[in-house]
């Protein structure tokens, strides 16, 4: 079987729409929105955030077994901690098709880009580890525990307990890459050097145009989500709490914060 | 979707919001697009499409045989915001067959015009590099 398989070559049902994630830019930029995310000013600002969500649960399972697959030679019990990995967001998959459905959307309302999956291309653990557990699972750390308390100004248990579960694995995800970032490149401080890198580029990938914010500097907006209007974060806040649980340290937590704003990607 | 489990053990009222339907004004610009496609009449097609998306509406209706092709197939549709990613089967009696996916969106008189276009006949998705 191939190794490294190319983001063309996943396989999706028919009836699923795939676009380059420029596509889905030059989507918003057509119709005077911006060229991120849906923001949380716009009508479909909570569908579309599950829907991201769950795409890139699916991709995040589907690249923790590409990486189980990848490297046979790697040691045992990091490929243990692949499965793992494959287990646990395959459960997420099925917990976010399930909040979508309970938001009145469905898996495929919205198009699937390809970026998690291209972090796949790449031919070094310590790097998929770095790109994916650290780089887009710190940032799902971050979507999550906004989202929790977006719920909470729902009063809607559903949504905040089921991201709450699905958080707590992110964390040990997180720090799982953490321990193979550090074990992979013992003694080998260019590797460590590399794989940090391509941590950095995805970071500044998903820096959103310098627009995160720190919690408690997040300016507020009025959204009706369900049938309640509640204010909420204008922007996407850094999870403070939940990326030192997951084992960041301070130091790499201000230098996200401080990275706002200066973004090379956009 | 698979069945994943009970609603009714699921607290809270469910769902919370109603699933959007796609503007039956967008579907039938869809079916004209692709009746024009069909038919040979690029003329036609063009008019409906946004000057961005000339050139590979022209270079896809310059590659389908008028009146091979006899049945149109939705295969799936995805939106962002207002405007839909639609992808299309069109197929011959002879087991001829080209896949389309094009973006559609409404203008400011409320007329749909194509915005892109891909021929996805030759390729495993539009994510093929």
């Amino acid at each position: 079987m191939e190794k490294m398989i190319p983001v063309d070559r996943l396989a999706r049902p028919e009836d699923h729409i795939l676009v380059p994630l420029d596509k889905i830019r030059e989507a918003r930029l057509d119709q005077g929105l911006t060229p991120f995310n849906a923001m949380p000013f716009e009508e479909d600002f909570l569908k579309t955030r599950l829907h991201g969500i769950c795409a890139g649960e699916f991709q995040a399972m589907e690249a923790a077994g590409r990486t189980l697959f990848d490297f046979p030679d790697a040691p045992w019990e990091f490929q243990l901690d692949m499965a793992r990995q494959v287990w646990d967001e395959s459960r997420h998959s099925e917990i976010y098709m399930k909040l979508l459905d309970y938001v009145g959307s469905y898996l495929g309302e919205f198009p699937e880009s390809e970026v998690l999956w291209s972090c796949t291309q790449i031919d070094d653990p310590a790097c998929r580890v770095a790109g994916i557990n650290r780089g887009l699972e710190g940032l799902a750390c971050d979507v999550f525990e906004q989202l929790i308390r977006m719920a909470q100004k729902m009063s809607d248990p559903v949504i905040e307990r089921a991201v709450d579960y699905v958080l707590a694995d992110e964390i040990t995800h997180v720090r799982m890459g953490s321990k193979w970032m550090r074990k992979l490149t013992e003694g080998d401080p260019e590797r460590l050097r590399k794989a940090q890198a391509f941590q950095d580029n995805i970071d500044n990938l998903f820096n959103f145009g310098g627009g995160r914010t720190t919690q408690e500097g997040a300016a507020q907006i009025k959204q009706r989500l369900g049938d309640k209007e509640v204010e909420i974060d204008a922007s996407l806040t850094i999870a403070r709490e939940a990326r030192l649980l997951a084992g960041f340290t301070d130091e790499e937590i201000e230098r996200l914060i401080k990275g706002m704003g200066k973004s090379a990607a956009y | 979707m698979p069945d994943l489990g009970n609603r009714a053990n699921v607290m809270g009222p469910q769902p919370i919001g109603p699933i959007k339907q796609p503007p039956p004004e967008m579907m039938a610009a869809i079916d004209r697009f692709l009746a024009m496609l069909m038919a040979g009449n690029r003329r036609e097609a063009l008019a409906m499409t946004d000057e961005r998306a000339r050139d590979p509406v022209a270079h896809i209706a310059g590659g389908i045989p008028p009146g091979v092709f006899k049945q149109m197939h939705i295969l799936g549709k995805a939106r962002v915001a207002e405007h839909y990613f639609v992808k299309a089967l069109l197929s011959g009696s002879r087991g001829e067959s080209v896949t389309l996916q094009f973006r559609i969106g409404p203008e400011a008189g409320g007329r749909w015009t194509v915005r892109e276009a891909v021929d996805l006949t030759d390729v495993r998705s539009a994510w093929t590099k």
